[in-house]
């Protein structure tokens, strides 16, 4: 367990994290906030909240990630660009590896369960479709 | 540059009955099926082992963009059936061919060597024809 004025720095660095998850961030960044060596912080941030500084960096994104699917009509690139990443493929994989299920299944998944006929947006359809059947 | 194809068009007759067949007797995955506005129903389906190709199985019904004289020829032309789903591909023809028939879908032609491949035809259960094929 870390001691009282390592636990203050680390609570820096971990507020940072999560102040500025959706910029790309590097370990030295995060522990250059807690004043402590990347590894040195690594290490006791790991003994301390269970999970290291990237394994909460990617919950919070995922976090994130999900409620944009969920309520908002951004493209998966969209998303993964707001959350901070810049590899489309990072991104899929990262949420995949957390949900079971890539983004935009999990958008299906999340939409279908709904039990309203008329509320999914006619821009969740690609345009062509949406157009031809809809008019729009 | 276009990179791939993510959605192709199926016209069935009825979509509950096409869904029972694309899901329960090709094993197709079920990509989306919600209502939106107006009551359209956006169905889409994808062999398990891909799904970067959805089929839409669509309704052809009197709307925006079709008359009513228009969506009852198009119904009429899958009834006859004037058109084709697509190629299916498979590992193996004749074991899938033999699963198929044994759920009771209809095939027009049985596994036969072509020069691609070994090729099946058969036919969905709103008329359109496809070609079940081992490259």
């Amino acid at each position: 367990m870390a001691t009282s004025y390592k636990l203050t720095r680390l609570k820096a660095g971990r507020d940072y994290i999560a102040d500025n998850f959706q910029t790309p961030l590097s370990l030295a960044d995060m522990a250059q906030q807690a004043y402590l060596s990347p590894y040195h912080f690594l290490r006791v941030f790991k003994h301390t909240y269970g999970e290291t500084p990237n394994e909460f960096l990617i919950r919070l994104r995922v976090e994130q990630a999900k409620k944009m699917l969920i309520t908002e009509n951004y493209s998966i690139s969209e998303v993964c660009e707001h959350v901070g990443y810049t590899s489309l493929g990072s991104f899929s994989s990262l949420f995949l590896k957390q949900t079971g299920m890539a983004p935009t299944l999990y958008r299906r998944k999340l939409w279908a369960l709904s039990a309203e006929p008329f509320c999914f947006p006619a821009r969740a359809i690609p345009a062509c479709y949406a157009f031809h059947f809809l008019g729009k | 540059m276009i990179t791939s194809i993510a959605h192709a068009t199926i016209y069935v007759l009825n979509q509950d009955e096409a869904l029972d067949f694309y899901k329960n007797k090709l094993g197709f995955e079920v990509g989306d099926d919600m209502k939106v506005e107006g009551g359209f129903r956006w169905l889409t389906v994808y062999p398990k082992s891909n799904s970067q190709l959805q089929l839409v199985l669509a309704e052809p019904k009197e709307g925006p963009m079709f008359s009513k004289d228009a969506a009852d020829k198009i119904r009429s032309l899958v009834k006859e059936g004037a058109f084709g789903a697509g190629v299916f591909e498979t590992e193996n023809c004749q074991k899938t061919y033999d699963a198929l028939v044994a759920k009771g879908v209809e095939f027009m032609q049985p596994p036969t060597e072509q020069l691609y491949g070994i090729e099946a035809m058969g036919v969905d259960n709103s008329g359109n024809w496809f070609s079940l094929v081992q490259r």
